[in-house]
């Protein structure tokens, strides 16, 4: 059986289809990048594998469990992201607490950081190379710095998967292709599974991820030379006709 | 027995304390509109139950008739947020059934007999210059409930600030820690408009949160109530000097209060 998997998926916002019939299955290890226009349901989908969004039909299982049913137990294996532009950058929080929020799972409220959660905080933080930075305030990092904060977090409890919301978003190229780096790394060295959402793939092409193409449905499934192709890729992207040299066919959700 | 004068500051540095601690959190939490809505609700539920009780001739405690409708119109505006409806909108909602519920029960109190309305003024207008031993107790109450739960939960308060779909995804009950907090605002609202006035409460309740952002690069729940007992004190003694209502006195002082913070605060 596989990993994760989506089976006839259907997610409905006041009767509108955010999804519709959406099915596929992941087999461990994986790394798989979504990609899809703006308001394709990317987001919705992500959200409905970790639980958060509940579907009107379908079924979800990751490695097993039911997200919905075994919440608890799901959340201890997912490690989450979401797009930085949802972060309240306002809130002062030090990069140790951010990525401490990572374990909150694992405590009972009210979640006290305890001594030694701190040293399980600095090893996330080497694992995104950034060691040093516990002590520094998130809102003075850069934006290729706060995205590592944000995976640290995500992986910081040893989480079998990773489910990132378009980590590459607000960054510039030099900064997307580390962080892509940095993602296979985690995914080759550490068997960490993930599944992602980026308008441009080419940070990662050269990691030979499989591209999920989706815009409410499936249209492709595949590696990039099989489903980066301009038949595929018009299906999904109706009225565009030409797609430019590095697949960036989307705009970062400001 | 206490000096009057000596009371009403003991009730400042109270209700200091109380919007220090709740209000650095309204601020992070970004509901300073929702806090100022559940401060309208305060007022139709404190109205509704001088209503019922010059009519019916029950005695309800007028403070936590307050606090009930004020937590059941949070709930309210926070069950429609997450069905969908824009916060705006529901805000807006629960703000016209708040003032409808003040214009239409003020209206039958004022009807009904001189006393109700002149308890209804009471309620809006504040009686922060005739504090009693009564008084002191409910803030007392009050803040030993506000404090430490915000002190236990102010982590989890913060997270959810920070990443609302984070920490939802690492198993925080949002929802249950939104409305905790609403509970809070509503309790602190309700007792600080029966004892320092609807208007001084009012005046304060963004305030510190918004100092504390400004000004200090941590969040800290100290350094908010310091602020809070501050404004308040100093506050009242200007409202002595220039025998000023003390709803006047502290909004002088938090206005001078923010003017600094802008100046001078983080940019």
């Amino acid at each position: 059986m596989a990993e994760l998997v989506v089976k006839n998926l259907t997610v409905e916002f006041d009767k509108v289809k955010a999804l519709d019939n959406v099915s596929f299955n992941l087999d461990s290890p994986f790394f798989a990048v979504i990609m899809g226009p703006n308001g394709a349901g990317k987001t919705t989908l992500l959200k409905s594998i970790i639980g958060l969004v509940k579907p009107s039909s379908g079924r979800i299982s990751v490695y097993g469990l039911n997200p919905f049913r075994e919440t608890g137990k799901v959340r201890q294996i997912i490690g989450y992201a979401p797009q930085i532009v949802h972060i309240n950058i306002h809130v002062p929080m030090m990069v140790k607490e951010v990525v401490a929020m990572g374990l909150l799972s694992s405590h009972l409220p009210p979640r006290i950081i305890e001594r030694k959660v701190w040293s399980k905080v600095d090893e996330a933080l080497r694992m995104v190379e950034l060691e040093g930075y516990s002590e520094k305030w998130f809102t003075e990092l850069s934006g290729g710095e706060r995205q590592r904060v944000l995976i640290a977090r995500a992986l910081i409890k040893n989480a079998r998967l990773l489910i990132l919301d378009e980590p590459f978003s607000m960054l510039d190229f030099e900064a997307k292709c580390e962080i892509a780096k940095l993602i296979q790394r985690l995914h080759f060295k550490m068997g960490v599974d993930v599944l992602m959402v980026a308008h441009e793939v080419s940070p990662c092409i050269a990691y030979d991820p499989l591209i999920i193409l989706l815009n409410k449905k499936i249209y492709a499934i595949g590696k990039s030379t099989d489903v980066l192709r301009f038949e595929i890729l018009k299906k999904a992207y109706p009225g565009v006709t030409e797609f430019p040299q590095g697949f960036i066919i989307g705009e970062d959700h400001a | 027995m206490l000096d009057i004068v000596v009371m009403m500051y003991i009730a400042s540095v109270l209700s200091g304390l109380i919007i220090g601690s709740v209000g650095v959190v309204i601020a992070t939490s970004r509901i300073i509109t929702l806090t100022l809505t559940i401060l309208h609700s305060v007022l139709g539920g404190g109205l509704l139950a001088i209503y019922l009780n010059s009519v019916l001739n029950l005695n309800l405690p007028v403070p936590l008739i307050s606090t009930l409708f004020a937590i059941a119109l949070s709930i309210l505006v926070g069950e429609l947020v997450e069905k969908g409806l824009h916060e705006d909108s529901s805000i807006a909602l629960a703000i016209s059934i708040a003032t409808t519920t003040t214009i239409f029960f003020g209206y039958l109190a004022s009807r009904t007999s001189s006393m109700a309305l002149s308890k209804a003024w009471a309620l809006i207008a504040g009686s922060s210059a005739l504090v009693t031993i009564e008084d002191l107790v409910k803030l007392s109450l009050t803040f030993s409930i506000t404090l430490p739960v915000i002190y236990v939960f102010f982590g989890e308060f913060k997270y959810i600030a920070f990443d609302e779909d984070g920490a939802k995804a690492m198993g925080l009950n949002v929802r249950l820690y939104r409305y905790l907090l609403y509970s809070l605002a509503a309790l602190s609202a309700s007792i600080l408009s029966s004892t320092i006035g609807i208007l001084a409460t009012h005046v304060v309740l963004a305030v510190p949160g918004v100092l504390i952002m400004k000004i200090f690069k941590k969040l800290s729940i100290f350094y908010s109530c310091i602020m809070t007992v501050l404004v308040m004190v100093v506050g009242y003694i200007l409202a002595g000097i220039f025998n000023l209502p003390p709803s006047g006195g502290v909004g002088i002082m938090s206005l001078i209060a923010i003017a600094v913070g802008a100046f001078y605060g983080r940019s």
